[in-house]
């Protein structure tokens, strides 16, 4: 397992020289000049090459990478072209909100789509299960921005029950400490605040977590449906053990192995920060600042943002990998 | 049981917070995300609208007009030869770290924005930053400057040398690159004085969270016109729908950046009404005078007889649009009230591609090295304030040329492309536009039309028009420049130089109880009148 754990980390190393080559690289294959987007209408020849000159546009290729690696390896991914920020701390300030969202999404999908992904499996073919199979379809097909839209504007404008958008009202004065605007407002016992923060999270949470919500039903559908054909579940039946204590003793325990191969690379792409959800939603995360940054052509920000990206899912990769030689002793490197 | 507890605890949270605490705040939706907020640096209007609230400059713009005002100069004198400028400065002025306005304060705010030598330029400068409309206005830095020299000649008095005489120098002076900054909160705070801005305004700076929105709160020894609501919000809603959506709801009270789709939904909304921005910007086809068709002046006129100006502004401008006639929008006082633009008229254009030798009408095109290539027509990939939907404005100026026999190529490219195929002078045909800065005549003109033949305005030369502009550019009579303005309108006109197409009165929405709020041309628009009903 040790050794295991050592040959899969190592294989990590590749993965991200080659995503920081790529990263790097995307930015001069883009078209068009930074230092002209920057300047727009206003562009003079001299202040084109002034800009260049200023965001080191104007060295080699080779020397810009070296640069740019050295800084990274030193935590160190830059400034923001427009705004004069480091890079790493923006990243910081802005990841607890990615984090809280991308938590009470996944939170909603597991709540949600294991229960209907086993009621499905021991119902199949039923109306119930066809239901619910149309649904996950529905919800990994539909696209996040157009349901975005359509729930802020039932929710939030037609019935007026919920916000359209933030993390607290504006009328809310509140001044958190570690940007886990839930987890301030709960150690600092700011009940309106929490309550807010909670609304605020509601439509962003079920519109983010409608694609992982449709693969784990899918997924845990699936495998439990596997499971059931086993033997040992015959045995268990036979034993006289209730319907109920065969699934959740026995078949989903083993069904769910796959199930949280799954939970884990949807993890990932959560914390990369969901970049439609937020936007249609103001959510000040990862994926806002993104989306703002590449409209900006804050190279500094996207490659950073890129990278920093990139490591998450890398880790997250990772860890469930290991997790997934963990749970199931029978699997051997 | 402990399920229920917190089950029961969350709805008790959640119904706290559903009732909204009184409206003491007003709630404003910007586009996005200010840059900073040091007006000396800035460019960009999201950030400006916020630091307009936070500080006041010399002048100020009068109403919804462009005219000039006393602000915290209460008066000035100028010299015969108008190169020297003598203003008085309102007493009892503080800036809101308490430290007083007073003409040091105004000194050094002139010698930061002109000496490469201040340490608090200096430090801009290595920080990456530039005091890019203190050069674009005033000539450059140090030497360079029309400015010669700054000097307090008394506790409220400061006296300003030019080189020559500047004419639009009031007006520049009005903009809110030149709003006046406390010297002592920029020497604590440094290159990051832009996160933490201290002026004289209506009112003071409280919070920025990134990515979110920026609180201000009203300032009671404002000396000017007292601010009617305690405390302002400017919130960062990117997308044009969802502000349109937030509005609605009720949790913004006011935005821009309105979809011109969405005007007449906001004007039938009984709890909503509609704000136009007086109009400063002009959307124009210019032509590339390398390519040999567009030399002879018929078929420049032949364009512009064949497209339907107002019939593209009825449709694609939600209301909003002006049938352009000339490049100055109709509030500037430049503006040419004779110059009718071309009617639309599909025979005299076509009239004029046959005296041009066009009679089959022109779908190739001659470079002036005698490449042939078909006619591509490009237009913009990004809305802007004077084309707010560049694609269907496009597609039907295309279809108007089409029906005089002009068969021309629609084609766009990403947005830097874009800007880099016209700096380099690469498209043959293509939309672009402009948005003043100053409400002054020069700003429009003279940037395209004072140096004939750069590649970025398509190798435009027109000499006489050049020396017109100039000339004006001299003068310090209001009377006497605007007539050079009209002048040169009319120049530009007869020689169909370039197609003025629309100038738009970009929409603001507001909620219905909103009152007081003055849009202005150059979008520099003060909270401190408005109020919630």
């Amino acid at each position: 397992m040790t050794r295991y754990a050592i040959r899969r980390g190592l294989t990590v190393v590749p993965v991200l020289i080659g995503v920081s080559l790529l990263v790097f690289s995307f930015i001069h294959l883009i078209p068009g000049d930074p230092a002209l987007t920057m300047l727009g209408e206003r562009a003079t020849p001299e202040k084109v090459t002034a800009v260049r000159a200023r965001l080191g546009l104007d060295r080699p290729l080779w020397a810009q990478y070296a640069l740019y690696v050295g800084k990274v390896l030193r935590g160190d991914l830059g400034v923001s072209i427009v705004r004069g920020d480091p890079v790493a701390t923006d990243l910081w300030r802005r990841f607890p909100a990615t984090v809280e969202l991308a938590g009470a999404a996944l939170l909603l999908a597991i709540a949600v789509g294991v229960p209907a992904g086993m009621m499905c499996a021991v119902r199949r073919n039923s109306l119930l299960d066809s239901l619910a199979r149309v649904g996950a379809l529905t919800g990994v097909s539909m696209p996040i921005f157009w349901l975005g839209l359509v729930l802020a504007w039932i929710f939030g404008v037609q019935l007026g029950l919920l916000p359209t958008g933030f993390r607290l009202d504006s009328e809310t004065t509140f001044r958190p400490v570690t940007n886990f605007l839930i987890l301030d407002a709960l150690l600092q016992r700011e009940w309106a605040v929490l309550g807010d923060a909670l609304r605020h999270l509601i439509l962003p949470a079920v519109a983010l977590a409608t694609i992982p919500l449709a693969v784990i039903t899918r997924m845990t559908r699936a495998s439990l449906l596997e499971e059931l054909t086993r033997d040992y579940i015959r045995t268990a039946q036979a034993k006289g053990l209730s319907q109920l204590a065969v699934i959740t003793r026995h078949g989903l325990r083993n069904a769910l192995l796959p199930v949280l191969t799954v939970i884990g690379l949807q993890t990932g792409r959560l914390l990369a920060g969901a970049i439609l959800t937020e936007t249609i939603f103001s959510w000040p995360g990862i994926g806002l600042w993104v989306y703002e940054s590449i409209e900006s052509r804050d190279y500094a920000i996207v490659q950073g943002a890129t990278l920093f990206i990139a490591v998450i899912v890398v880790t997250v990769n990772l860890v469930t990998d290991l997790l997934y030689a963990v749970a199931d002793p029978r699997i051997q490197y | 049981m402990r399920l229920g507890r917190l089950a029961c605890f969350v709805v008790l949270a959640l119904q706290l917070a559903v009732a909204p605490a009184a409206a003491q705040t007003f709630v404003f939706g910007a586009q996005g995300e200010p840059v900073q907020l040091d007006p000396a640096i800035i460019t960009d209007g999201i950030s400006s609208r916020i630091t307009r609230q936070i500080y006041d400059g010399l002048v100020k713009y009068k109403g919804a007009t462009t005219e000039v005002e006393p602000a915290l100069a209460q008066s000035w004198e100028v010299s015969p030869d108008a190169k020297v400028w003598t203003f008085t400065l309102r007493r009892n002025v503080t800036f809101h770290d308490g430290t007083p306005l007073d003409a040091r304060a105004v000194v050094w705010n002139f010698e930061r924005w002109w000496k490469s030598s201040h340490p608090q330029h200096d430090n801009q400068v290595k920080a990456g930053q530039t005091f890019e409309y203190w050069e674009g206005q005033f000539g450059g830095f140090d030497d360079k400057s029309i400015v010669t020299k700054i000097e307090a000649t008394g506790s409220h008095a400061v006296r300003l040398t030019l080189k020559d005489p500047q004419a639009p120098f009031l007006a520049n002076l009005a903009m809110f690159v030149f709003d006046i900054a406390s010297p002592a909160a920029v020497e604590k705070w440094g290159t990051e004085f832009g996160k933490h801005p201290v002026g004289t305004g209506a009112y003071k700076f409280v919070e920025w969270k990134p990515n979110q929105e920026v609180v201000l709160e009203a300032n009671p020894d404002y000396w000017g016109v007292k601010p009617r609501i305690k405390r302002v919000v400017v919130r960062n809603i990117k997308d044009n729908s969802q502000r349109l959506g937030a509005l609605k709801a009720g949790e913004i009270h006011g935005m821009e950046g309105l979809n011109p789709d969405d005007v007449a939904v906001v004007k039938r909304d009984p709890g909503l009404h509609v704000l136009l921005r007086p109009t400063n910007t002009t959307g124009y086809i210019a032509f590339n005078y390398k390519v040999k068709e567009f030399q002879d002046k018929r078929v420049r006129q032949a364009f512009a007889h064949a497209i339907n100006r107002q019939a593209i502004v009825d449709a694609l401008y939600g209301g909003t649009g002006l049938a352009a006639t000339q490049f100055q929008p109709p509030p500037l006082w430049g503006y040419n009230k004779d110059l009718k633009g071309y009617e639309h008229s599909p025979a005299k254009a076509q009239e004029l591609l046959k005296q041009a030798g066009l009679a089959t009408g022109l779908s190739t095109i001659t470079w002036d090295d005698g490449k042939k290539e078909p006619l591509v027509f490009w237009y913009m990939s990004r809305s802007r304030p004077y084309f707010p939907s560049p694609k269907e404005i496009g597609e039907a100026m295309a279809v108007d040329l089409a029906k005089v026999g002009i068969k021309a190529q629609l084609q766009t490219a990403e947005w830097a492309v874009y800007l880099d195929k016209r700096k380099n002078g690469q498209m043959p045909l293509y939309m672009l536009g402009w948005t003043g800065d100053n409400g002054d005549p020069d700003n429009f003109l003279c940037y395209f039309f004072c140096a004939p033949g750069v590649s970025r305005e398509g190798f435009y030369a027109n000499q006489p028009l050049a020396d017109v502009l100039l000339r004006a550019q001299k003068l310090t009579s209001q009377a006497e420049r605007a007539k050079l303005y009209r002048q040169a309108e009319q120049l530009l006109h007869d020689d169909a130089g370039r197609l003025f197409i629309a100038n738009n009165q970009p929409p603001l929405a507001f909620a219905r109880r909103v009152k007081g709020y003055v849009p202005h041309p150059t979008g520099s628009e003060y909270f401190n009148t408005v109020e919630l009903q």
